[in-house]
């Protein structure tokens, strides 16, 4: 029921038997939405993403990649991060805990960031608006859920959180483009693509 | 070889000999990785052609036709075609437009009268309308070309690029042999990396331009962070290069970096291998946005998250021994040039193939698929 996406043979195959009650949904949400108009207060690329097990929030994280000279940092991967430490200063096992954590994201993991997520397990992704650009749960491939017996384990997806509020942030932002990226060839290409 | 000299890097002190040269570099073959449409067969849509019944009108109606149909996007379809079917009494045809977007669905043969409405051309010159099928897009290669000419008659261009590394004339002796001393240190990373009881996947970092190895890693993933592979690594490694970084590679002392301040200047063009474009953004600290113009040696093709931190990075081309069986640049996707993505890099694959294919099989108890060359 909490889940629209996904039958309950696959549940029972991954043996995610946990949910999430809509108003935890909405709560979890509300704060990501909150650190994304942060980042978007500082100049940042308004996503913000938190990570929560046992009803706690054991992650958060927003986009570094331009501190970090590292395209990588992204805020799923921050998050990530984050949990993995938790799990260090606690003794508890990594693969245990993201098994049953729950991300929520203001905007649709990229490819790479559902790919991680993959890796990592984690069994549900909670989030705002697509990502057109880049996205892995379904706008530009289908990374959640595809059949990729190497790379981890496909996860279900609940989208369409608040999409309104985390496009129009994402849409201030690219009005003012970020300055450390070079110049888009997308744009460029438009003409004579393929 | 003197060139190779360049090639240093701290960290390099793996005196074993271990850089065998020439008698290889027969065993391999450097295979591009190409995107689906450069390589497969024609795809082929439905358009409408017109018989010309008086042969002295065809450069007038041709004219008029194009004013209302100028046919935008389909630049490699030819306008006219003589008749193929011989016994027809009239000798051309003029395409006039294309019946449907897609390659399946036809709408059904409209009269002329809906086609050209009257008024706009003199239909006593022209036959009934009927439905042909037309190559969807222009042809990259000869072997496209021959196919879509077949069809209707087509323009082409031939990409020169592309042919040759079709026909694998891409790399010289010369490059082949820069290409396996970076794949060799590669290998020779994955194999350090082993030896700690990691998986057995090396990277390297090339700068083509100035041929300096700018970073070498090996997979450094286990249960405390299981999403350090060695192509993320090596990004990372990059930006520590440039003074930033997230991570702490000194329990890993195989996975290191050349120092950023002899930074060589790019050599002449004359020496820059083809297809190499150098982009340096202007930057103050004269070092190009992340793996801008860089080459990677990674001894299995990239996973997915892999595969796309290269697209975020804007690497420029990659370079990998064994296929991986959810590799994502060849074997379950083609993320280096899936048209949607802001960026776009070649990719070659079967480098050191055979020694590459032996590194990590073992321990994954994966199929060697990169053998099938």
């Amino acid at each position: 029921m909490e889940a629209p996406t996904g039958t309950e043979e696959e549940e029972e195959e991954r043996g995610n038997g946990f949910s999430v009650s809509a108003e935890e949904r909405d709560r979890w949400i509300d704060r990501a939405m909150h650190m994304a108009q942060e980042a978007l207060e500082s100049g940042e690329v308004p996503v913000g993403c938190l990570m929560v097990y046992n009803n706690q929030m054991v992650g958060m994280g927003r986009n570094e990649v331009n501190e970090t000279k590292n395209a990588t940092r992204h805020a799923e991967m921050v998050a990530i991060d984050q949990v993995l430490n938790w799990c260090l200063r606690r003794s508890k096992n990594p693969a245990e805990v993201f098994q049953r954590t729950v991300l929520y994201v203001t905007v649709e993991p990229c490819i790479m960031c559902a790919a991680a997520l993959r890796i990592m397990r984690i069994p549900l992704v909670v989030y705002g608006c697509q990502n057109e650009r880049f996205g892995g749960c379904g706008s530009v491939l289908n990374i959640s859920s595809d059949d990729l017996p190497n790379t981890g384990t496909a996860f279900q997806c609940i989208p369409g959180h608040r999409a309104k509020e985390a496009v129009e942030m994402l849409k201030t932002f690219y009005k003012q483009e970020n300055p450390n990226a070079p110049q888009s060839k997308v744009r460029k290409l438009n003409g004579h693509k393929r | 070889m003197k060139k190779m000299e360049q090639v240093h890097c701290p960290g390099d002190q793996h005196g074993e000999g271990n850089l065998v040269p020439d008698p290889e570099l027969s065993s391999w073959e450097a295979l591009p990785v190409l995107p689906d449409h450069q390589t497969q067969g024609v795809e082929l849509v439905w358009a409408y052609a017109i018989p010309v019944l008086d042969k002295k009108k065809t450069s007038r109606l041709v004219k008029e036709v194009s004013a209302i149909y100028p046919l935008v996007g389909q630049g490699h379809l030819k306008r006219v075609r003589a008749c193929p079917d011989k016994t027809s009494p009239h000798a051309l045809e003029i395409l006039l437009c294309l019946a449907s977007q897609g390659g399946d669905t036809v709408e059904g043969v409209r009269p002329l009268s809906e086609l050209l409405p009257s008024g706009q051309i003199d239909w006593s010159d022209l036959g009934e309308p009927y439905l042909v099928h037309v190559p969807a897009h222009p042809p990259f290669t000869r072997a496209q070309f021959e196919e879509a000419k077949l069809h209707w008659p087509t323009v082409f261009h031939e990409n020169k690029h592309i042919s040759n590394a079709l026909q694998g004339l891409l790399f010289s002796k010369e490059d082949k042999a820069k290409m396996q001393i970076y794949m060799e240190k590669a290998i020779h990373t994955a194999r350090q990396g082993a030896e700690r009881g990691m998986k057995a996947v090396g990277a390297v970092v090339v700068d083509p331009a100035t041929e300096v190895v700018l970073a070498v890693g090996h997979d450094c993933s286990n249960a405390s962070n299981p999403l350090l592979h060695a192509t993320m690594v090596c990004i990372d490694l990059i930006a520590q290069r440039q003074g930033r970084g997230a991570y702490s590679f000194n329990a890993y002392p195989a996975c290191t970096i050349s120092p950023s301040g002899d930074r060589a200047i790019p050599l002449p063009a004359k020496s820059i291998q083809p297809g190499v474009v150098r982009k340096y953004e202007s930057r103050q600290d004269g070092l190009p946005y992340i793996c801008t113009g860089y080459d990677l040696y990674v001894t299995s093709e990239p996973c997915v998250m892999c595969a796309m931190a290269l697209v975020h990075s804007r690497i420029q081309r990659v370079f990998y021994g064994a296929s991986s069986p959810d590799g994502a640049l060849g074997t379950r996707y083609k993320i280096h040039s899936k048209e949607d993505l802001n960026h776009h890099f070649e990719v070659f694959r079967g480098i050191l193939g055979t020694e590459c294919c032996s590194l990590d099989q073992k321990k994954q108890g994966q199929q060697c698929v990169s053998s099938q060359l």
